[in-house]
């Protein structure tokens, strides 16, 4: 067979996802300064920021952005590809909550945001701004345990515990909203979750048992 | 070519010998009760720092160039583009021109940069010309006179039969014979926290938080593969987010960190993502057998000939015990191990038992049919003599009353409409047991305890085990000892892999702790005016053996120290671990005739492990293990394009885990074996699992399914063929 | 993912004047869940998202009695809705089988009709399939097991949305926004097999929006209900399932529509089970008659025959379940 001569950047551009962008960004060597000018050159319709008909665009670059987590501001600077999950513990430090699958399939990113679960993974950073974040380490005050926590703690709801900062949000968010659940009900809520060391019947024990959560 | 890393089953005594200096207590405070996990809160508040979090100052992220292509040849790496990135600080190629690849994600080349981001976007900008070559993408298409030659020595290694007795009169004394062909497939680790690791060089010293089940073994592969003293490398493990016999070694990516960071002159942090995780850090490899057998008409097996292959993947064998536990007086088993282009077989939680299991308890369901026997009775007919380490007969009876056993019914649930229960059953052994282990003790003046072991917590609570067992011996609560594991700098003890670390860390960890306690108790002696040899330590108090009064705090006895702790060093000794579990799994299955999709409903676990250290965290060990065989069973499969050889599932979304929904009930019913010492629980509950949901399977419809995992497709097809009168 | 610039469009006429012409290269974010994950496999790479979620969100009742949904309502949204569960069952319980909790609290309605296929040869970037500008559907001799039983190719994706099948059930239309006004699909026009356009799945245009789903008012006698067969019960796709509304005088079926899902590149309405169906006495055998018509003129592959059987096994039961009867 002939030689095949790859980047991945040529492949994109043999799938023609982004012919023009790839060839301005070579051109001008420096990723990040070529993105915007590839960007109105590629755009039929495209507006100038600021002008009346199209609001403004942000980014590529980093960008500032406040962050509401766990009743705390947090100013960031990150690009707009940045998740709230990598946002957190690539520019904060707060490494509680894992990334497992990076794509909403595991739960191990889970945080609630008003008051729902989501996937930090799957969730922009820019996008979680103005909105009440929750992550693990908003739970526990201080040395005190959150009631979900202390159920997991005591009914062994962990091995390996990468999964764990999940669940337990996952288990918050089902209490607050649903503070006497079924057990199905209990399956359903932490169906977004999964663990590979086969806790799940702690787990549900712990988020079964719980109590003293206060409605959300 | 290379094993698979196979994690030996440790040649020990099944009953322990006894060890009169340090003999397990015989009315423990804590050991064999449930004691909860003492880093729990670390890992309920996300305190707990994996190597994936550990953050430096001046960090780098690094990103790994792999093989697109199952098999190619490397005719040139260009990084000009990569360097020029912004950013990016170091870029390397793994390989030379003209290497060839023998699986899709092999590493070709390596970046760091700043950001996670721009290290993703720097790998893109590596330029690498491949000659793609044709890949083995099969077994089947391996196995086939015109495959291409793509290993050296040939695409199949065949073993050397092994044969047992006469196997003419064992198939002329059957009065039915089963002539059937079984498999399993490709089980991936998933280990939730992918391999990789932080590296940090001070000079020619490297320090790397790595995420391993052996912090010793690792320091060891990297001074080897950098050629550098291993007194100059510390590897460090806090916590590890699931190995399963995955993570022993640096791996290249390992080394590829090493050596990115040394050209970046920074700390760079390089954990694989899930693809990467998929394709090239282990697997289970597929078993394969054509079996004939022949049973007797009184239910005694007489003949077992089988043909025996699987693959492991790229140049990794695929070996499995075979026949599993039931005694074939005749047998003979001829094994090929099968090289494809796809990434190599590591250990996997017992390592070939389940896929041995599997056939071998599938076999002997159709063999009691055709003798219409009870699974149980038939299988209790066939079993080896009772042994410490071979207790079926007595686990059988157990679990079919646990279970409920007497309410099966015969082959094929009668009851109308589409969904049909049925009832399986199973068996499993290990060897576990453990050796080699060292510990450090200090009882410090103001009355601190720590106790250091160079092993690591992979999950299953060895820190906690370290912590009673600390605690029970000096008489202390479990929160008053700092017990410091994870780190290459403390006493050598082995990996964590086939059952074998609870058995190799808690005695070294007893010897240690009797002998800080003796010195203590030495130094307290005179003042008490007591013999030392009569002095004990509880209730965090030292007194005499018969005299609860005359003694002291253990404060104050430790004052007595001055300004010197007692510092003291111990190893593992004979007499307080064995080897050799076994165990019994029935399962209950709810099959929807209609669709083809099985669920799990009742698990019924009955298992030893010697001495039980935690109850809480060993019954823990137990579920996980049957959740382990149950996703093996059902759902999981590494798929290979059969054209490509590319993996179309390297992700959560298509290779399936069992999520909560997914969970049956599950009995864990532990027997607990004192008088054998500690023996070790990793491995043997994920054995028998898919064996005894395939024969629960297979009484709910009538019809046996022979290959996993047993999904929908497969159901309706043997449904499908039964109805059009194929044979059972 | 690429990096890429953003607008936060505060309303449908900011949005769309921020959208592009070419394909892929500026793109509508909503809840996220299938873009981003899209973007981290590099299978697109737009240069600028424009988000989407200060569009209309809410749902309003219109004026002949149904319902008008704005794109941007949540599927956890429509889910606690109590007029949509008593109006439209079957729509509020194929969203709640949508993936998991975290993915029903960011989804949205709109981008759950529009989300990409999940055909693993499409979401792996090794394969440069057919969708994506390539020479071959790697599926035709490969790993087919989960694709199309119906369609006659040249691409054998699954059409992944749930909604898109009880929209079709109820005959809901899709209101379009574009920069020269905007326009109303029928749902069933909406969607296109790959022999009329290969590289998306509908007919939206990529300097367009969808912006609502309206639902015509339920008929008298309108009972309807879904069934889905998934294998792994937390997390999955379906391997098929089956919408049914049925307008019922009795136990008479008066007219069906019978749709199904993850059998074909579109959802894939049985016009010969509503015929099989019109004007029978609802039961266990005239739901399994349908149920054989729905799957009559099934194409299956190398390894999805299986499909064929649990297609016919979900349409029977959504039939009998909306009729009310006794489903296994």
């Amino acid at each position: 067979m002939a030689p095949k001569d790859e980047t991945r950047s040529e492949l994109d551009e043999r799938s023609g996802v982004s012919r023009r962008f790839f060839l301005k960004t070579v051109g001008a060597g420096g990723v990040a300064a070529s993105v915007i000018d590839g960007l109105q050159e590629a755009l039929p319709h495209a507006q100038e920021a600021g002008t009346a008909a199209a609001p403004a665009a942000i980014g590529p670059g980093p960008v500032p952005i406040t962050l509401n987590v766990n009743g705390q501001r947090l100013s960031l600077k990150v690009e707009p590809r940045t998740t709230l999950l990598d946002a957190l513990r690539n520019h904060a430090g707060q490494t509680g909550n894992k990334r497992v699958c990076d794509r909403g399939s595991c739960g191990a990113c889970t945080m609630i945001i008003d008051g729902r679960t989501r996937y930090a993974c799957s969730t922009l950073a820019i996008e979680a701004q103005g909105h009440d974040i929750r992550s693990i380490e908003g739970l526990a005050k201080g040395t005190v345990l959150h009631p979900v926590q202390q159920a997991f703690a005591e009914a062994d709801g962990m091995m390996c515990g990468f999964c764990t900062p999940g669940f337990v949000m996952s288990a918050v968010a089902l209490l607050e909203k649903n503070p006497h659940p079924t057990v199905e009900e209990a399956k359903r809520a932490l169906d977004g979750n999964i663990c590979r060391c086969g806790t799940y019947v702690r787990v549900l024990e712990a988020a079964l048992k719980t109590k003293g959560v206060a409605r959300g | 070519m290379a094993e698979a890393r196979q994690v030996p089953e440790v040649a020990a005594p099944a009953v322990a010998q006894g060890n009169a200096a340090y003999a397990w207590p015989t009315h423990p405070t804590y050991m064999g009760t449930d004691v909860q996990r003492i880093d729990g809160p670390d890992k309920v508040t996300g305190r707990a720092k994996y190597s994936y979090d550990i953050q430096r100052p001046n960090m780098l992220y690094g990103r790994i160039v792999r093989s697109p292509h199952p098999r190619a040849r490397v005719v040139a790496i260009d990084l000009t583009m990569a360097r020029q990135a912004p950013g990016v600080k170091a870029a390397l190629a793994v390989v030379e021109p003209n290497a060839i690849l023998m699986f899709q994600g092999e590493e070709v080349a390596a970046v760091a940069a700043a950001t996670e981001e721009q290290a993703r976007d720097a790998a893109r900008l590596v330029k690498v010309q491949y000659e793609v070559l044709p890949p083995l993408t099969s077994v089947e298409q391996a196995m086939s006179p015109d495959a291409p030659k793509v290993f050296p020595d040939g695409n199949v290694r065949e073993g050397a039969a092994e044969e047992t007795g006469d196997l003419a009169a064992g198939f002329k004394a059957a009065a039915h014979v089963v002539e059937q062909t079984y498999n399993t497939q490709v089980q991936t680790h998933v280990s939730l926290e992918t391999h990789g690791c932080v590296c940090e060089w001070d000079g020619d010293k490297l320090t790397a938080w790595v995420s391993t089940q052996a912090v010793h073994g690792t320091r060891e592969g990297f001074a080897q593969a950098l050629k550098i003293p291993q007194a100059n490398v510390r590897v460090i493990t806090q916590y590890m987010g699931g190995g399963f016999g995955s993570k022993f070694a640096p791996d290249a990516q390992g080394i590829i960190c090493a050596n990115l960071a040394k050209q970046a002159g920074a700390p760079v942090h390089l954990m694989l993502d899930r693809k990467e995780e998929h394709l090239a850090t282990g697997n289970r490899p597929s078993a394969y057998a054509k079996i004939r057998a022949g049973v007797s008409a009184d239910g005694m097996l007489t003949a077992f000939d089988a043909q025996t292959w699987g693959t492991g993947g790229a140049g990794v064998g695929a070996g499995f015990p075979l026949p599993y536990i039931y005694q074939f007086p005749n047998r003979r088993r001829q094994h090929k191990d099968v090289y494809i282009n796809a990434g190599g077989a590591r250990a996997m939680r017992a390592p070939g038992h389940p896929q041995g299991c599997f056939i071998t308890e599938v076999l002997m369901d159709e063999l009691a049919d055709l003798v219409k026997l009870d699974p149980v009775d038939f299988r209790m007919k066939n079993l080896p003599p009772d042994a410490p380490d071979a207790r079926w007969r007595a686990y059988f009876p157990i679990a079919a009353k646990l279970f409920g056993w007497d309410k099966r019914h015969p082959t094929g649930d009668a009851t109308p409409g589409p969904i049909k229960h049925g009832f399986g059953c199973s068996a499993n052994r290990w060897g576990g047991g453990g050796r080699g282990s060292h510990a450090h003790c200090e009882i410090l003046p103001d009355g601190g305890v720590i106790m250091r072991c160079g092993t690591q917590d992979i999950g299953t609570g060895t820190r906690t085990l370290v912590s009673i067992v600390t605690a029970e011996t000096l008489g202390l609560p479990i929160d008053a000892v700092n017990t410091e594991i994870g780190d290459s700098l403390y006493p050598f003890s082995g990996g964590s892999g086939g059952s074998t670390t609870a058995a190799s860390v808690t005695p070294a960890i007893r010897v240690t702790a009797v002998k800080a306690l003796d010195a203590l108790k030495a130094k307290v002696a005179p003042k008490l005016g007591v013999p030392p040899a009569d002095l004990v330590a509880s209730d965090g108090r030292l007194h005499a053996r018969n005299d609860r009064a005359k003694g002291m705090t253990w404060k104050e006895a430790c004052r007595t120290l001055g300004a010197e702790p007692i510092a003291v060093d111990g190893e593992w000794q004979p007499g307080l671990s064995a080897s050799g579990t076994s165990g019994v799994q029935m399962a209950e299955v709810e099959v929807d005739t209609e669709t083809g999709v099985s669920k799990v409903t009742r698990l019924v676990c009955v298992q030893d492990c010697g001495l039980i250290v935690d109850k809480l965290t060993a019954e823990s060990q137990v579920i996980g293990g049957v959740l382990f065989g149950v996703n093996y069973a059902l759902f999981e499969d590494r798929i290979l394009d059969r054209n490509t050889g590319q993996m179309v599932n390297p992700n959560m979304e298509w290779y399936l885990i069992g999520g909560p929904s997914d969970v049956p009930e599950i009995t864990a019913h532990l027997v607990d074996q004192p008088e054998r010492g500690v023996i070790g629980l990793g491995e043997p509950p994920a054995v028998a699992t898919a064996a005894a949901i395939a024969n629960a399977i297979a009484n709910a419809t009538g019809v046996r399914l022979r290959s996993l995992p047993m999904t929908p497709d497969k159901v309706l097809a043997a449904l499908e063929q039964q109805r059009a009168g194929g044979t059972r | 993912m690429k990096a890429f610039s953003y607008v936060d469009a505060a309303n449908e006429k900011d949005a769309l004047a921020s959208l592009g012409t070419e394909r892929n290269q500026v793109l509508a974010i909503g809840g996220g869940m299938d873009l981003l994950g899209m973007m981290k496999d590099y299978l697109v790479q737009p240069v600028r998202l424009v988000n989407v979620k200060r569009l209309d969100a809410t749902i309003a009742r219109t004026p002949d009695g149904g319902l008008r949904i704005g794109s941007a309502v949540r599927l956890i949204d429509l889910i606690e809705h109590a007029d949509a569960r008593r109006m439209y069952p079957a729509l509020v319980e194929l969203a709640e089988q949508v993936g998991t909790p975290q993915i029903r609290n960011a989804g949205t309605v709109g981008g759950n009709l529009n989300q990409r296929p999940r055909c693993w040869y499409f979401r792996n970037e090794e394969f440069h399939c057919l969708k994506k500008g390539g020479a071959t559907c790697f599926s035709v001799n490969g790993e087919n097991q989960f694709h199309a039983i119906f369609g006659e190719g040249p691409c054998h994706i699954v059409h992944p949305s749930n909604l898109a099948v009880a929209c079709l059930a109820y005959g809901a239309t899709f209101r379009l926004a574009g920069p020269s006004g905007a326009r109303e699909v029928e749902a069933e026009q909406y969607f296109q097999m790959p022999d009329h356009n290969l590289y998306a799945e509908n007919v939206l245009q990529p300097n367009e929006l969808l912006t609502h789903v309206t639902l015509p008012a339920p008929m008298a006698g309108l009972k309807s209900a879904a069934y889905e067969v998934r294998f792994k019960q937390a997390h999955d796709w379906p391997l098929a399932f089956a919408t049914a509304a049925l307008v019922m005088e009795g136990q008479t079926v008066k007219s069906a529509r019978i749709v199904m899902g993850a059998v074909a590149p579109v959802p894939w309405r049985a016009n010969e089970a509503e015929r099989a169906l019109a004007g029978k006495t609802l039961s266990e055998e005239t739901a399994g008659r349908a149920a054989l018509a729905a799957v009559q003129g099934a194409q299956p592959m190398s390894r999805n025959a299986y499909k064929v059987r649990v297609a016919r096994t979900a349409v029977t039961r959504a039939i009998l379940k909306a009729g009310g009867m006794k489903v296994v």
